[in-house]
């Protein structure tokens, strides 16, 4: 099925947005990623799920660079960047956001999604202010901080916000640097009910020329927001379907949804 | 105000104080401020600095001295030594800093520190650049506007005065350029710097060589002052010398390093004529040890140095109107406390 | 908004420095405040850090002794030079002891010392300081503050005098090099030595020590057929002795090595080329002080060492009274064990008792007037000279510079409660060129080995039981 729709593309002459080939990674003796395949389609809304230890985060880090594939490749619109050093991936139009938000804490926000853009637009040594392209980069860096409802404590140490918020920043950074493919790791874990929606509300109003690749555990927000599912499990992607056919399955109902309501109640 | 008193001080303060001290807290001032700006913007615990400086002055002192003196007496120009020791220190910096800037943290201190014990080795064993012995009479061979400064001492205390505020100016500059901007948020996280796009590697490599730069700077200031460079100037106890000045002061502002070398070099030169302190064992030969404690009594009570404790009591002062945590961009790093384990 | 804070900030933050700066001056300004006589303001130098400072009270109670037995002043703890005097005058000037310098051997520390000193306290005159860097230092420091005047402690780097030739700055003693005449002489006529290897010290007083031994040993015939040196603070020293020759291409091996230095660069030569000889090592001063004679061992007991302007056994007048004097004044130079005078020909004690005894009597011409700048008191400092010097006349160059004679010894070691030298032979007074063969500042090559004769060649006398014969 996949991989009709990736001979559909090719003969297209449009590159998925990514593809894995048998991408795993190990840390000592533990297979975190086994052996990976997922493509996924230039524009297209992808949410990974999978209980804890499935390997979605390891995933993600090893499509951002951040970690290196024990073994198969990572291709970005057609281009094998599996050696790629993780800054040059960014050039390349990735950004994502992490679990654990891993944001510059002694940095303003302001800083911070200044921080971001630059470090797509290039000039990272330039050791002088150049007041037309400063201005002109912090104007898109309030831009975005308006776009993720932030724009109020812009001028606030990022240390200093609140756990919400800090969600926000990471959406905003991950927005700010006009991506073309965004990976947000759990972008409404740990927010309230009002956050959540706020954030759902968000991804579904992002630009349909963004390929976004989601983690989520709440199966709310991943499943209104996704058009495909891929479920991992040990590894491994065991299942892989549109919202529907995810909610159907039953593999997926005992291993995850079950376990996941059960754990809400 | 204290720029104002700064330049009056030949006019209000003894000689002695005014180009001895004074003088002594610029240049230091100036190599402290270089180890602030790695560490509170970099995240970088250099103890490199001194050694750096010294490197400089060395290379002042084999390229302006002439005749008998000990090194390589090239007897150049003046100011072409000052350029020479500018471009070589921060040429050692640059690779020196190509070689750290993949370490953070302990290893990244470890590897200055390694450095910093190599080049004294270097210089007292390395007999060609003046060796054990050093360089001597330097303050012969000052540019001529300076002149030498033991009977022009007024000129280059303002040389050192100027040349601290242009470097104090500099670094606030920098830091709020993409590069200084930049180089925060590598000290704040450099994983999720390189996932931004960044070349960690190379822009704290940068940074380094600036650091490398501003304490060229402090160098040439000191051989010019203390007309003699030699291995000792650049020892592990001056090492840690600058690291007690920075840490005095208070690693989270720049201001604390001039605040810092001023209570130094003042406790250094008074403390043992305080009277009464060779019966609590505090004689001339122990005056380190009461160093040590004022040291220890600042970190004890303000682990941000002498700055952060003026800053509290000013916003106390202030009341609810202060600002705790709450710094506008670029105002300055933050208090160390709060730094994460880098790497 | 934003802007106006942080200038806020700024000013107040300018605000504390300026009174921290304030109080200082207040501070500074007391301590220099000069009273309404005019005292003659003296400071000693000297280490009470590093390699040195067991001899740190020893230093100041040579300097002290001098000024107490021909000035005056009352030394405050007979137990404890440091303690400082009190009382004491010269034409009516009185004599205070603004200060003693503490430093560690290092040049830098003695700067600043210095300036401590000189400027902090108000001293006029320095009679200090102790080490060979220290004093190139210092005498930079001396010509280019003209109206201070400096006599030397005990320091014996070449360059002091001979290359800095600060006006201001006198040495009533000699250098490292002026020390060790006579002994290449001695081993060329007792030895029998005509190829010799060295090894000495990467820097100064290495340099000079050796320079000495090398001009002596070629000019009464000798060749030095290798030259070695390890730098400074060597622990491992096989690398460098396996550069000496081996014994069976040398006749022996003259050592310039550090007092530190000196037993294990013997232990590492023993490693490489087995026992070692008396015969073959003739050694510098540091065979003997600093406590390196008890580590030695007997198998150089007999080896002959280079001397150090004094001699620890010799009898005569002017001996006996200088040790009187030196019992009167102190009991004891702590730490070191013994009484003042068991200590007498110790460089440390007799250099700086010296240098300060010349001050005093040049201090009495001009009594005690240094109104002009010193210009006059430095004037009679170049003219004076000490016809009763303990071991020997001494009268300044005109780099004032001492010229005065100089002693070999021969290591002691297997007599039980001995002294750890015994003086063999006298040297008629040397002065800084060396009889001529010395014009640049020693190096590594320098001096090149050179078969002229130095007027002294020949002419040591020898000491019998401590009489020159």
């Amino acid at each position: 099925m996949t991989e009709t729709a990736a001979d559909e593309q090719a003969v297209a002459g449009v590159a998925p947005a990514l593809r894995l080939r048998g991408v795993g990674r190990r840390f000592g003796g533990l297979h975190a990623v086994r052996s990976v395949d997922l493509e996924v389609a230039p524009g297209e809304r992808r949410a990974i799920l999978g209980p804890n230890g499935a390997g979605k985060t390891t995933l993600f880090n090893v499509i951002a660079g951040d970690l290196s594939a024990s073994s198969g490749s990572v291709e970005l619109f057609g281009q094998d960047v599996t050696h790629m050093p993780s800054r040059h991936r960014a050039r390349l139009g990735l950004a994502r956001t992490y679990q654990q938000s891993r944001l510059l804490l002694g940095l303003s926000v302001e800083d911070s999604i200044y921080l971001s853009i630059l470090g797509v637009a290039g000039g990272h040594l330039r050791p002088v202010i150049l007041k037309r392209r400063d201005r002109a980069i912090r104007q898109r860096a309030r831009e975005a901080a308006r776009r993720v409802a932030i724009e109020h404590k812009l001028a606030e140490l990022v240390g200093s916000l609140s756990h919400g918020e800090h969600r926000q920043v990471a959406v905003a950074m991950a927005l700010a640097s006009e991506p073309k493919i965004l990976m947000l790791d759990e972008p409404a874990s740990g927010l309230s009910r009002g956050e959540r929606l706020l954030v759902t509300e968000l991804l579904l109003g992002l630009d349909r020329a963004i390929t976004l690749i989601l983690i989520e555990h709440d199966m709310d927000v991943a499943l209104r927001v996704a058009e495909r599912v891929t479920m991992m499990h040990d590894g491994n992607v065991i299942v892989e379907g549109t919202p529907d056919e995810i909610r159907a399955n039953e593999l997926v109902h005992e291993l995850y949804l079950g376990r996941q309501h059960y754990a809400d109640e | 105000m204290v720029l104002v008193v700064a330049l009056l001080g030949p006019f209000l303060f003894s000689d002695f104080f005014t180009h001895t001290l004074l003088t002594q807290v610029f240049w230091y001032g100036i190599a402290a401020a270089s180890l602030i700006f790695l560490f509170g913007y970099g995240g970088m615990v250099s103890l490199a600095q001194v050694s750096l400086y010294g490197i400089a002055g060395f290379v002042v002192g084999n390229a302006v001295t002439t005749g008998a003196a000990k090194g390589q007496h090239f007897g150049l120009d003046p100011w072409l030594g000052v350029v020479l020791a500018i471009v070589i220190t921060t040429l050692i910096g640059l690779v020196l800093g190509a070689l750290a800037s993949r370490s953070f943290g302990i290893y990244f201190l470890m590897l200055t520190l390694t450095f910093a014990v190599l080049t004294n080795y270097f210089f007292g064993q390395v007999t060609v650049f003046g060796g054990f012995s050093g360089v001597s009479g330097i303050q012969l061979h000052t540019p001529g506007v300076i002149g030498n400064p033991n009977i022009h001492p007024n000129r280059l205390y303002y040389v050192a005065l100027g040349t601290s505020v242009a470097v104090y100016l500099l670094i606030r500059y920098v830091v709020r350029t993409p590069f200084g901007v930049a180089l925060q948020g590598i000290r704040d996280d450099p994983v999720r710097m390189s996932s931004l796009g960044y070349n960690v590697t190379l822009h704290r490599t940068l940074a380094f060589a600036f650091g490398a730069f501003i304490s060229s700077l402090a160098g040439i200031l000191f051989v010019w002052w203390n007309d003699h460079v030699d291995p000792a100037s650049m020892d592990l106890s001056a090492v840690i010398d600058l690291l007690v000045i920075a840490v005095i002061g208070g690693l989270s502002r720049l201001e604390g390093a001039w605040l810092g070398a001023f209570v130094f070099v003042i406790l250094n030169n008074y403390l043992r004529s305080v009277p009464g302190l060779g019966h609590v064992g505090i004689s001339p030969e122990r005056f380190h040890t009461a160093i040590g404690i004022v040291f220890l009594v600042i970190v004890l009570v303000s682990p941000s140095g002498l700055m952060g404790i003026w800053e509290r009591l000013r916003n106390r002062v202030a009341g609810a109107g202060g600002s705790i945590g709450s710094a506008p961009p670029g105002e300055g790093p933050r208090e160390p406390d709060s730094q994460p384990a880098a790497g | 908004m934003k802007n106006v804070r942080k200038r806020h900030r700024l000013w107040l933050s300018a605000g504390g420095l300026a009174l921290g700066a304030v109080v200082a001056a207040v501070f500074a300004a007391t301590a220099v405040g000069r009273p309404s006589a005019t005292p003659l303001k003296i400071a000693i130098m000297s280490d009470c850090q590093g390699a040195f400072a067991a001899n740190y009270e020893q230093d100041i109670g040579g300097a002290i002794t001098a000024f107490a037995q021909y000035a005056g002043v009352k030394p405050k703890n007979p137990n404890k030079p440091s303690a400082g005097w009190t009382g004491g005058s010269i034409g009516g000037h009185p004599l205070k002891l603004v200060g003693i310098g503490c430093s560690n051997d290092r040049a830098d520390t003695a700067i600043k010392e210095t300036k401590r000193l000189m400027e902090q306290l108000g001293a006029d005159i320095m009679v200090g300081p102790l080490s060979g860097d220290e004093s190139v230092a210092i005498a930079n420091y001396a010509k280019a503050h003209p109206s201070k005047t400096f006599v030397n402690g005990t320091a014996g780097a070449w360059d002091t005098t001979a290359v800095v030739k600060a006006p201001n700055f006198f040495r009533f003693n000699g250098d490292g090099i002026q020390w060790n005449a006579g002994i290449g002489d001695l081993a060329v006529r007792k030895l029998h030595w005509k190829k010799a290897a060295i090894i000495m010290d990467d820097y100064s007083f290495g340099y000079a020590s050796g320079a000495g031994m090398v001009a002596d040993f070629c000019a009464a015939g000798g060749t030095i057929t290798k030259r070695v040196f390890p730098p400074l603070n060597t622990t491992d020293y096989s690398s460098f002795v396996r550069q000496l020759p081996p014994p069976s291409q040398v006749d022996g091996y003259f050592s310039a090595v550090g007092g530190s230095g000196t037993p294990p660069m013997l232990k590492a030569f023993e490693q490489a080329y087995g026992k070692l000889k008396a015969s073959q090592w003739i050694g510098n001063l540091f065979f003997f002080s600093s406590g390196a004679d008890k580590v030695i061992g007997p198998e150089l007991d007999g080896a002959y060492v280079g001397g150090f302007g004094s001699s620890p056994d010799l009898k005569g007048k002017n001996v006996t009274k200088y040790k009187k004097i030196l019992d009167k004044w102190y009991k004891k130079y702590p730490p070191l064990a013994g009484k003042a005078s068991d200590h007498a020909a110790d460089g440390f004690t007799y250099n700086y008792y010296n240098n300060a005894w010349a001050l005093v009597k040049a201090l009495k011409v001009v009594k005690g007037n240094i109104s002009d700048g010193g210009k006059k008191l430095q004037a009679a400092l170049g003219k004076t000279s000490l016809p009763d010097a303990a071991y020997g006349a001494i009268r300044l160059d005109k780099n004032r510079q001492a010229i005065q004679p100089q002693y070999s010894y021969r290591m002691d070691v297997k007599t039980p409660g001995a002294l750890a030298i015994k003086t063999v032979q006298y040297i008629p007074p040397v002065d800084q060129t060396f009889g001529g063969a010395i014009h640049s500042p020693p190096g590594r090559t320098y001096p090149p080995c050179a078969h002229k004769k130095l007027p002294w060649t020949g002419k040591e006398k020898p000491v019998v039981n401590g009489v020159i014969k």
